[in-house]
């Protein structure tokens, strides 16, 4: 019985799903999709809420062993991902009303490839990891794919489905020689044949580098990152915060569990003759490649892009860490997920509610002037731009100084510093965005945005800005929680 | 295992590894989209043969039937009712980057796979006890259904979603007026 509650909330998005598609076919109306699915990604919050809360000590997973593990890790990843699903929902049912592309398969696709995420942050096996990567990108590129007419969708998901189809071969391959050189596909199988395995065979340092370009292409660093700034522009907004917060995380959840499950031991995680080098290359890479790109672009849904590109780096600084500061660092990841996620869904629904249908808000100049015409749908948007620059009392602030704080006990302070001063140069884009709103005109006769009137989208805002909020002046509730979701990997 | 036996198998895996990679090489280079489904058919065709070497029967038979029968014929069908008009004609922009990225792949595939293969250790272990019912259908679905259950019932979602999405995309495509509904049932409501 323990069991079942533990795995209540990925059962409750899978039946959930069902039930929303039997609705979609039986029902005349539309407009409850939205609102249903809304429904049931927060009961998957409420049930990884409540396991937590009842404890996991009597929780027997021999059952479903060694293909899903149930821990803190796991049902944290779960609700996150959840409150994900929820906001992006939230924001399909404004965004794809006023577009005029209303249709009931949008919901489906959200929840089964949420299921997807859920699988991959569960999963304890290569198998089992695989196939809720493939759901989880498969949904993806549908949704990115939703408009069919623009031809900047369907590029974008083009480019998105080949180039993700090929990493996820790569990765794949990884795998297929993991198992060549250990005869587990169980990821803690694969970690202690792997420690004991000695000196670095080659054919386990070549399936980590390509599972680690698999990995990277998922969370979209550089050199990885070609398809994330036209998939984002392409794809509906909402399926646009989908990938950016909750295809993100579940790519970390991924991050993480396999580096600190399979690849966990003294001689992987050292400097000399392990992956943290190869990690903080990476986000160094990342973070400064995209915040200057970023600063470049006159769209500010691209601007965004490369925003969530470089959110990555800042993470991946955070998984380097783990190799010293261990869990601490852990943690510090974990917080910042929830920190971006709910700051990322904020902004993109701000940007969002900024539009009509025909008259989408896309660059700067739309927005020229909206602080003193739309104070309303202004001020969310600058609170939401300012946590993403990482400015107090707003979450971004924390999520990056613990991210920052456990580079430094970790010893990393170069690291820090480049990672410092990248967050300096993306506030000079974010910060661009308010001089627009509050200190520009729109141009004689120029398009300007006329913010668009949806429930949905004003509760998705009211959420996220409270808990922007929230975390951004008490954060410790929050910490504690993922200090303890982190505290399953051990060493450090 | 008689010397013999082992020659002959040896010469099968070369033959079928040969032709696979024959096709795979037809399938990218190919001009003429016929003709490259002919390569995918052929390799499709000796990695069942190879399955089959394995002992892994039930696989090739799989392999055989979805692969070749299924997937491979669904591709010539799309290629003939798009008809010889749609192929794009030959583009030769990028030539230089394409050949240079395709042989720095290449490149690194080989110098990966000669690293692994000089420190492999002597001669792969030959797996002991493998029942006579290895890869047959019986011990493959009793595989499925009891030690990967969870598994092979995580992958309905998988199954579910690729449907959604490729009913999602294909609906999409209709819908060139922003001004019609989605479809009759939008209609009336609010």
């Amino acid at each position: 019985m323990a069991l079942a509650f533990a795995l209540s909330p990925l059962a409750v998005i899978a039946f959930g799903a069902m039930l929303l598609m039997l609705a979609e076919a039986f029902s005349r109306k539309r407009a409850g999709l939205a609102l249903g699915a809304t429904m049931i990604f927060a009961a998957g919050c409420a049930f990884s809420a409540g396991v937590w809360m009842n404890g996991l000590d009597d929780v027997d997973g021999s059952v479903v062993a060694p293909w899903l593990v149930i821990d803190r890790f796991t049902i944290f990843f779960q609700g996150l991902l959840c409150l994900g699903g929820a906001l992006a929902s939230l924001l399909a049912g404004g965004y794809l009303r006023e577009h005029g592309i209303d249709r009931g398969e949008f919901y489906s696709l959200l929840l089964f490839a949420t299921f997807g995420a859920m699988m991959v942050a569960a999963s304890g096996d290569a198998l089992v990891l695989f196939l809720g990567l493939e759901t989880m990108s498969i949904g993806a590129y549908a949704m990115t794919a939703f408009r069919r007419t623009s031809p900047r969708a369907t590029e974008g998901a083009l480019k998105y489905f080949l180039l993700g189809s090929f990493a996820a071969a790569l990765m794949l391959y990884g795998f297929a020689l993991l198992y060549g050189a250990t005869s587990h596909t169980d990821l803690a199988g694969i970690g202690a044949a792997v420690a004991k395995g000695g000196p670095r065979t080659p054919m386990v340092v070549i399936a980590l580098v390509l599972i680690l370009c698999g990995l990277a292409f998922k969370v979209s660093a550089v050199p990885f990152h070609m398809w994330t700034p036209d998939a984002y522009e392409g794809a509906p907004t909402p399926a646009t915060t989908y990938m950016a917060v909750v295809v993100k995380t579940g790519a970390f959840a991924m991050l993480l569990r396999v580096l600190l499950t399979c690849f966990a031991d003294k001689a992987s995680m050292s400097w000399s003759s392990g992956w943290p080098p190869a990690i903080a290359w990476l986000a160094v890479i990342t973070m400064t490649v995209a915040n200057l790109i970023a600063g470049q672009q006159e769209s500010v849904k691209r601007m965004l892009a490369y925003s969530s590109i470089a959110h990555a780096g800042y993470l991946l600084v955070g998984v380097v860490a783990t190799m010293r500061s261990g869990p601490q660092a852990s943690a510090s990841v974990l917080f910042y997920l929830l920190t971006y996620g709910v700051s990322t869904a904020g902004v993109f629904g701000s940007l969002i509610l900024c539009g009509r249908r025909g008259a989408e808000a896309v660059s700067y100049e739309d927005l020229a002037g909206l602080g003193r015409r739309h104070p309303a749908a202004a001020l969310p948007f600058a609170l939401f731009l300012v946590s993403l620059a990482g400015i107090p009392p707003t979450a971004g602030f924390f999520g990056k100084w613990f991210i920052f704080r456990a580079a430094v006990d970790g010893g990393f302070y170069a690291l820090t510093v480049i990672a410092f001063v990248n967050s300096v140069i993306a506030a000079y884009y974010y910060l661009r965005v308010l001089v627009y709103m509050y200190m520009r005109e729109p141009a004689a006769g120029a398009p300007f945005a006329t913010p668009m009137r949806s429930g949905y989208v004003t509760a998705a805002l009211i959420v996220s800005a409270v808990l922007v909020l929230v975390l951004g002046i008490t954060p410790g509730t929050s910490l504690d929680v993922a200090v303890q979701a982190a505290s399953i990997f051990g060493g450090g | 295992m008689s010397p013999t036996e082992m020659a002959l198998g040896q010469a099968y895996f070369w033959i079928c590894a040969t032709l696979a990679l024959t096709g795979a090489i037809i399938t990218v280079s190919a001009k003429n989209p016929i003709r490259g489904a002919m390569g995918l058919l052929l390799m499709i065709l000796t990695i069942a043969g190879l399955f089959l070497a394995l002992h892994a029967q039930f696989l090739a038979a799989i392999q055989l039937i979805v692969y070749a029968g299924a997937i491979v014929v669904l591709f010539l069908f799309v290629i003939m009712l798009l008809g010889p008009s749609s192929t794009s004609p030959h583009d030769g922009r990028g030539r230089l980057p394409r050949y240079v990225g395709a042989g720095l792949f290449a490149g690194a595939g080989v110098a990966a796979m000669s690293l692994i293969v000089r420190n492999a250790p002597q001669a792969p272990k030959l797996v002991a006890g493998v029942g006579n019912d290895f890869g047959s259908v019986d011990a493959f679905g009793r595989i499925l259904f009891s030690h990967g259950l969870v598994p092979f019932e995580l992958s309905s979602a998988l199954l579910m979603v690729a449907i959604i999405g490729a009913v999602a995309v294909a609906r999409g495509r209709h819908k060139d007026d922003p001004k019609t509904p989605a479809s009759p049932t939008s209609e009336g409501h609010e």
